[in-house]
Protein backbone atom coordinates (compact mmCIF):
# COMPACT_ATOMS: atom_id res chain seq x y z
CA UNK A 1 0.00 0.00 0.00
CA UNK A 2 2.55 2.49 1.34
CA UNK A 3 5.23 1.01 -1.83
CA UNK A 4 2.22 1.71 -4.26
CA UNK A 5 1.68 5.13 -2.95
CA UNK A 6 5.08 6.04 -3.31
CA UNK A 7 5.44 5.09 -6.81
CA UNK A 8 2.43 6.57 -7.66
CA UNK A 9 3.68 9.68 -6.02
CA UNK A 10 7.01 9.87 -8.03
CA UNK A 11 5.59 9.29 -11.18
CA UNK A 12 3.54 12.54 -10.95
CA UNK A 13 5.10 15.21 -12.77
CA UNK A 14 6.35 17.74 -10.47
CA UNK A 15 4.66 21.14 -11.01
CA UNK A 16 1.84 20.08 -12.81
CA UNK A 17 -0.17 19.79 -9.66
CA UNK A 18 -1.65 16.16 -7.88
CA UNK A 19 1.75 16.19 -5.98
CA UNK A 20 3.98 18.05 -3.53
CA UNK A 21 6.87 19.68 -5.68
CA UNK A 22 8.54 20.41 -2.27
CA UNK A 23 8.43 16.08 -1.34
CA UNK A 24 7.17 16.83 2.14
CA UNK A 25 3.21 16.05 3.07
CA UNK A 26 1.05 19.82 3.93
CA UNK A 27 1.02 20.12 7.49
CA UNK A 28 4.90 20.40 7.28
CA UNK A 29 5.28 22.34 4.10
CA UNK A 30 2.97 25.05 6.08
CA UNK A 31 4.80 24.70 9.53
CA UNK A 32 8.18 25.72 7.36
CA UNK A 33 6.32 28.62 5.94
CA UNK A 34 4.88 29.72 9.74
CA UNK A 35 8.53 29.41 11.12
CA UNK A 36 9.89 32.00 7.99
CA UNK A 37 6.79 34.46 9.14
CA UNK A 38 8.25 33.78 12.67
CA UNK A 39 11.63 34.33 11.06
CA UNK A 40 10.34 37.93 9.73
CA UNK A 41 8.71 38.60 13.23
CA UNK A 42 11.94 38.47 15.14
CA UNK A 43 14.03 39.83 12.32
CA UNK A 44 11.83 43.12 12.91
CA UNK A 45 12.35 42.77 16.66
CA UNK A 46 16.13 42.84 16.58
CA UNK A 47 16.67 44.87 13.56
CA UNK A 48 14.45 47.47 15.94
CA UNK A 49 17.14 46.91 19.00
CA UNK A 50 20.18 46.76 16.69
CA UNK A 51 18.31 50.48 15.27
CA UNK A 52 17.92 52.15 18.80
CA UNK A 53 21.37 50.35 20.41
CA UNK A 54 23.08 52.33 16.98
CA UNK A 55 21.30 55.59 18.02
CA UNK A 56 22.72 55.64 21.65
CA UNK A 57 26.39 54.92 20.40
CA UNK A 58 28.86 57.29 19.72
CA UNK A 59 32.74 55.73 18.70
CA UNK A 60 34.95 55.30 20.38
CA UNK A 61 33.18 54.70 23.62
CA UNK A 62 29.62 53.94 24.53
CA UNK A 63 28.03 56.74 26.02
CA UNK A 64 24.21 56.43 26.50
CA UNK A 65 23.84 52.76 26.21
CA UNK A 66 24.20 50.40 28.70
CA UNK A 67 26.87 47.94 29.02
CA UNK A 68 25.42 44.47 29.26
CA UNK A 69 27.96 43.10 31.27
CA UNK A 70 27.65 45.48 33.93
CA UNK A 71 23.92 44.57 34.02
CA UNK A 72 23.55 40.79 33.30
CA UNK A 73 25.99 39.37 35.96
CA UNK A 74 24.21 37.79 38.28
CA UNK A 75 24.14 34.10 39.11
CA UNK A 76 21.66 32.17 41.42
CA UNK A 77 23.16 31.57 45.04
CA UNK A 78 25.61 33.51 44.13
CA UNK A 79 25.14 37.31 45.60
CA UNK A 80 26.93 40.19 45.43
CA UNK A 81 29.89 38.63 42.58
CA UNK A 82 30.35 40.01 39.05
CA UNK A 83 29.90 37.04 36.72
CA UNK A 84 28.76 38.16 33.55
CA UNK A 85 27.48 35.74 30.73
CA UNK A 86 27.94 33.14 32.98
CA UNK A 87 23.67 32.39 33.67
CA UNK A 88 23.16 33.09 30.54
CA UNK A 89 25.46 30.88 28.85
CA UNK A 90 23.69 28.18 31.14
CA UNK A 91 20.60 28.43 29.71
CA UNK A 92 21.63 28.65 26.09
CA UNK A 93 23.31 25.15 27.35
CA UNK A 94 20.11 24.15 28.66
CA UNK A 95 18.32 25.07 25.57
CA UNK A 96 20.81 23.25 22.98
CA UNK A 97 20.30 19.82 24.91
CA UNK A 98 16.93 20.18 25.01
CA UNK A 99 17.25 20.83 20.98
CA UNK A 100 19.06 17.65 20.98
CA UNK A 101 16.44 14.90 23.00
CA UNK A 102 13.54 16.98 20.44
CA UNK A 103 15.51 15.32 17.49
CA UNK A 104 16.49 12.11 19.30
CA UNK A 105 13.06 12.33 19.77
CA UNK A 106 12.30 12.69 15.62
CA UNK A 107 14.92 10.46 15.00
CA UNK A 108 12.90 7.40 17.45
CA UNK A 109 9.98 8.82 15.40
CA UNK A 110 11.11 7.43 12.38
CA UNK A 111 12.33 4.07 13.67
CA UNK A 112 8.64 4.27 15.24
CA UNK A 113 9.78 3.32 18.37
CA UNK A 114 6.96 4.44 20.94
CA UNK A 115 8.81 4.22 23.61
CA UNK A 116 12.02 6.14 23.22
CA UNK A 117 9.79 9.10 21.63
CA UNK A 118 7.68 9.99 24.05
CA UNK A 119 11.03 9.07 26.84
CA UNK A 120 12.78 11.80 24.76
CA UNK A 121 10.35 14.13 24.70
CA UNK A 122 9.70 14.17 28.26
CA UNK A 123 13.25 15.07 28.69
CA UNK A 124 12.66 17.96 25.81
CA UNK A 125 9.95 18.99 27.95
CA UNK A 126 12.08 19.24 31.37
CA UNK A 127 14.29 21.50 29.26
CA UNK A 128 11.92 23.79 28.29
CA UNK A 129 10.81 24.13 31.63
CA UNK A 130 13.77 24.71 32.87
CA UNK A 131 14.47 27.24 30.63
CA UNK A 132 11.23 29.28 31.49
CA UNK A 133 12.77 29.43 35.61
CA UNK A 134 16.16 30.45 34.57
CA UNK A 135 14.41 33.22 32.03
CA UNK A 136 12.22 33.93 35.26
CA UNK A 137 14.56 34.43 37.54
CA UNK A 138 16.90 36.52 34.69
CA UNK A 139 13.47 39.18 34.57
CA UNK A 140 13.22 39.06 38.37
CA UNK A 141 16.31 40.42 39.13
CA UNK A 142 16.13 43.07 36.42
CA UNK A 143 13.26 44.04 37.33
CA UNK A 144 14.37 44.12 40.97
CA UNK A 145 17.35 46.71 40.00
CA UNK A 146 14.66 48.92 38.61
CA UNK A 147 13.63 48.32 35.00
CA UNK A 148 10.33 48.65 33.49
CA UNK A 149 8.90 48.49 30.43
CA UNK A 150 8.79 52.28 30.16
CA UNK A 151 11.92 52.96 32.00
CA UNK A 152 15.67 52.52 32.31
CA UNK A 153 17.15 53.14 35.41
CA UNK A 154 20.71 52.26 33.33
CA UNK A 155 21.07 55.62 32.15
CA UNK A 156 24.96 57.34 32.86
CA UNK A 157 26.10 60.67 33.91
CA UNK A 158 28.66 62.34 32.98
CA UNK A 159 30.86 61.43 35.87
CA UNK A 160 29.88 57.75 35.16
CA UNK A 161 30.71 58.41 31.67
CA UNK A 162 34.16 59.52 32.71
CA UNK A 163 34.66 56.30 35.34
CA UNK A 164 33.41 54.00 32.19
CA UNK A 165 35.31 55.62 29.62
CA UNK A 166 38.66 55.12 32.08
CA UNK A 167 38.24 51.21 32.67
CA UNK A 168 40.93 48.70 31.71
CA UNK A 169 39.99 45.82 29.60
CA UNK A 170 38.65 43.06 32.40
CA UNK A 171 37.62 45.82 34.89
CA UNK A 172 33.57 46.14 35.73
CA UNK A 173 31.52 49.03 36.03
CA UNK A 174 29.74 49.41 39.32
CA UNK A 175 26.70 51.22 39.21
CA UNK A 176 27.40 53.65 41.43
CA UNK A 177 23.99 56.19 42.87
CA UNK A 178 26.12 58.74 41.11
CA UNK A 179 26.50 57.68 37.96
CA UNK A 180 22.94 56.48 37.29
CA UNK A 181 20.42 58.41 35.75
CA UNK A 182 17.32 57.86 33.46
CA UNK A 183 18.55 55.90 30.42
CA UNK A 184 17.64 55.27 27.13
CA UNK A 185 13.85 52.91 27.43
CA UNK A 186 14.62 51.10 25.04
CA UNK A 187 17.38 49.17 26.72
CA UNK A 188 14.90 47.44 28.98
CA UNK A 189 11.53 47.78 27.14
CA UNK A 190 12.92 45.73 23.94
CA UNK A 191 14.72 44.08 26.66
CA UNK A 192 11.57 42.42 27.73
CA UNK A 193 9.76 42.22 24.35
CA UNK A 194 12.30 40.37 22.71
CA UNK A 195 13.36 38.36 25.62
CA UNK A 196 9.41 37.64 26.73
CA UNK A 197 8.93 37.05 22.79
CA UNK A 198 11.11 34.16 22.67
CA UNK A 199 10.32 33.07 26.55
CA UNK A 200 6.23 33.11 24.96
CA UNK A 201 7.86 30.76 21.92
CA UNK A 202 9.54 28.73 24.35
CA UNK A 203 6.16 28.27 26.83
CA UNK A 204 3.94 27.45 23.35
CA UNK A 205 6.98 25.10 22.61
CA UNK A 206 6.13 23.05 26.08
CA UNK A 207 2.82 22.99 25.45
CA UNK A 208 2.70 21.49 21.92
CA UNK A 209 5.29 18.91 23.65
CA UNK A 210 3.22 17.72 25.89
CA UNK A 211 0.27 17.76 23.86
CA UNK A 212 2.13 15.24 21.33
CA UNK A 213 3.59 13.66 23.58
CA UNK A 214 0.67 12.90 25.36
CA UNK A 215 -0.92 11.45 22.02
CA UNK A 216 2.21 9.42 21.03
CA UNK A 217 1.71 7.63 24.50
CA UNK A 218 -1.70 6.95 23.84
CA UNK A 219 -0.59 5.48 20.51
CA UNK A 220 -1.92 7.84 18.38
CA UNK A 221 0.58 7.88 16.01
CA UNK A 222 0.91 4.15 15.58
CA UNK A 223 -2.38 3.89 14.99
CA UNK A 224 -2.20 6.91 11.95
CA UNK A 225 1.33 4.95 10.98
CA UNK A 226 3.72 7.62 11.41
CA UNK A 227 5.29 10.41 13.54
CA UNK A 228 5.62 13.34 11.49
CA UNK A 229 4.04 15.24 13.75
CA UNK A 230 6.42 14.98 16.44
CA UNK A 231 9.02 16.20 13.41
CA UNK A 232 6.36 19.55 13.42
CA UNK A 233 6.79 20.22 16.98
CA UNK A 234 10.22 19.24 16.47
CA UNK A 235 10.84 21.76 13.38
CA UNK A 236 8.94 24.54 15.71
CA UNK A 237 11.32 23.26 18.67
CA UNK A 238 14.50 24.10 16.77
CA UNK A 239 13.51 27.39 15.21
CA UNK A 240 12.95 28.27 19.26
CA UNK A 241 16.66 27.30 19.61
CA UNK A 242 17.46 29.21 16.40
CA UNK A 243 16.45 32.46 18.11
CA UNK A 244 17.78 32.06 21.03
CA UNK A 245 21.60 31.65 19.38
CA UNK A 246 20.76 35.12 18.15
CA UNK A 247 18.91 36.86 21.37
CA UNK A 248 21.92 35.62 22.78
CA UNK A 249 24.48 37.15 20.46
CA UNK A 250 22.84 40.66 20.13
CA UNK A 251 21.22 41.04 24.09
CA UNK A 252 24.67 39.26 25.93
CA UNK A 253 27.66 38.90 23.87
CA UNK A 254 27.13 42.53 21.85
CA UNK B 1 -9.61 13.58 7.07
CA UNK B 2 -11.56 11.91 4.20
CA UNK B 3 -11.06 12.84 0.54
CA UNK B 4 -12.14 11.76 -2.38
CA UNK B 5 -10.06 8.49 -3.18
CA UNK B 6 -10.72 5.18 -3.05
CA UNK B 7 -8.90 3.03 -1.21
CA UNK B 8 -4.91 1.60 -2.66
CA UNK B 9 -5.81 4.71 -5.13
CA UNK B 10 -2.90 7.41 -4.88
CA UNK B 11 -3.95 9.83 -2.73
CA UNK B 12 -2.48 13.27 -3.53
CA UNK B 13 -3.75 15.11 -0.21
CA UNK B 14 -2.75 12.62 2.75
CA UNK B 15 0.31 10.97 1.17
CA UNK B 16 3.32 11.81 3.49
CA UNK B 17 6.89 10.89 1.52
CA UNK B 18 8.24 7.97 4.08
CA UNK B 19 10.54 9.14 6.67
CA UNK B 20 13.73 7.36 7.53
CA UNK B 21 16.48 7.31 10.19
CA UNK B 22 19.67 9.04 9.74
CA UNK B 23 20.94 7.73 13.05
CA UNK B 24 21.81 9.17 15.97
CA UNK B 25 25.85 9.93 15.06
CA UNK B 26 25.77 13.26 12.94
CA UNK B 27 23.31 14.56 15.66
CA UNK B 28 25.47 14.49 18.49
CA UNK B 29 28.23 15.44 16.47
CA UNK B 30 26.13 18.74 15.96
CA UNK B 31 25.61 19.19 19.45
CA UNK B 32 29.66 18.78 20.04
CA UNK B 33 29.68 21.44 17.73
CA UNK B 34 26.80 23.58 18.86
CA UNK B 35 28.33 22.95 22.83
CA UNK B 36 32.15 24.05 21.36
CA UNK B 37 31.40 27.36 19.48
CA UNK B 38 29.13 28.25 22.77
CA UNK B 39 32.24 27.59 24.85
CA UNK B 40 34.23 29.54 22.27
CA UNK B 41 31.75 32.60 22.71
CA UNK B 42 32.48 32.76 26.32
CA UNK B 43 36.27 32.23 26.28
CA UNK B 44 36.82 35.06 23.76
CA UNK B 45 34.31 37.39 25.63
CA UNK B 46 36.52 37.43 28.68
CA UNK B 47 39.77 37.28 26.48
CA UNK B 48 39.36 39.97 24.14
CA UNK B 49 38.79 43.68 24.34
CA UNK B 50 35.02 44.82 22.99
CA UNK B 51 35.54 45.62 19.59
CA UNK B 52 33.90 45.59 16.20
CA UNK B 53 36.14 42.59 15.38
CA UNK B 54 34.78 40.69 18.55
CA UNK B 55 31.42 41.69 17.46
CA UNK B 56 31.65 40.65 13.94
CA UNK B 57 32.95 37.14 15.49
CA UNK B 58 30.20 36.75 17.50
CA UNK B 59 28.09 37.52 14.94
CA UNK B 60 29.78 34.79 12.41
CA UNK B 61 29.78 31.96 15.06
CA UNK B 62 25.51 33.26 15.38
CA UNK B 63 25.36 32.58 11.64
CA UNK B 64 27.67 29.27 11.95
CA UNK B 65 25.23 28.03 14.71
CA UNK B 66 21.84 28.56 12.97
CA UNK B 67 23.87 26.55 10.10
CA UNK B 68 24.28 23.50 12.10
CA UNK B 69 21.09 24.56 13.40
CA UNK B 70 18.42 24.69 10.65
CA UNK B 71 20.99 21.77 8.67
CA UNK B 72 21.59 19.06 10.66
CA UNK B 73 18.31 19.73 13.70
CA UNK B 74 15.44 20.82 11.11
CA UNK B 75 17.04 17.96 8.53
CA UNK B 76 17.17 21.29 5.84
CA UNK B 77 20.40 19.22 4.69
CA UNK B 78 18.01 16.42 3.19
CA UNK B 79 14.89 18.07 1.94
CA UNK B 80 14.55 18.80 -1.98
CA UNK B 81 16.69 21.70 -2.78
CA UNK B 82 12.83 23.77 -4.20
CA UNK B 83 11.85 24.00 -0.12
CA UNK B 84 15.38 24.65 0.94
CA UNK B 85 15.46 27.59 -1.69
CA UNK B 86 11.78 28.94 -0.46
CA UNK B 87 12.82 29.10 2.94
CA UNK B 88 16.30 30.29 2.64
CA UNK B 89 16.44 33.15 0.21
CA UNK B 90 13.63 35.40 1.68
CA UNK B 91 15.97 35.56 4.71
CA UNK B 92 18.53 37.52 2.75
CA UNK B 93 16.59 40.09 2.70
CA UNK B 94 16.87 40.30 6.37
CA UNK B 95 20.68 40.87 5.81
CA UNK B 96 19.55 44.05 4.02
CA UNK B 97 17.43 45.97 6.09
CA UNK B 98 19.78 44.83 9.15
CA UNK B 99 22.60 46.95 7.04
CA UNK B 100 20.13 49.47 6.29
CA UNK B 101 18.98 50.25 10.08
CA UNK B 102 22.08 49.92 11.57
CA UNK B 103 23.67 52.81 9.38
CA UNK B 104 20.28 55.01 9.85
CA UNK B 105 20.35 54.06 13.42
CA UNK B 106 23.54 55.86 14.23
CA UNK B 107 23.20 58.61 11.87
CA UNK B 108 20.00 59.15 14.42
CA UNK B 109 22.84 59.43 17.49
CA UNK B 110 24.11 63.04 15.81
CA UNK B 111 21.14 63.95 15.09
CA UNK B 112 19.26 63.94 18.21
Amino acid sequence: MANHQQAAFEQQPMWAGGRSPFNVSYGKLMMWLFLLSDAFTFSSLLVQYGAQRFSNVQTPIVTKWPDPASIFNHFPFMHGLHLPLLFVSVMTFILIMSSVTMVLAVEAGHRKSKKEVVRYMIYTIIGGAMFLGCQAWEWSVFIGEGATLYGNQFGITEAGQKVFGALGFGDHFEWQPEYRTAGPVPFAALFFIVTGFHGFHVFSGVIINVVVTIMAARGAFDRRGHYEMIEKAGLYWHFVDLVWVFVFTFFYLI
Amino acid sequence: MEFYTKPGEYDAINYIPPAESHGTKELWRTFWILLGITVLDFIIYFVMPHTGFRNFIFIFFGIVKAYYIVGAFMHMKYEKINLALIILVPTIFIIGLVMGLLYEGNALTYAK
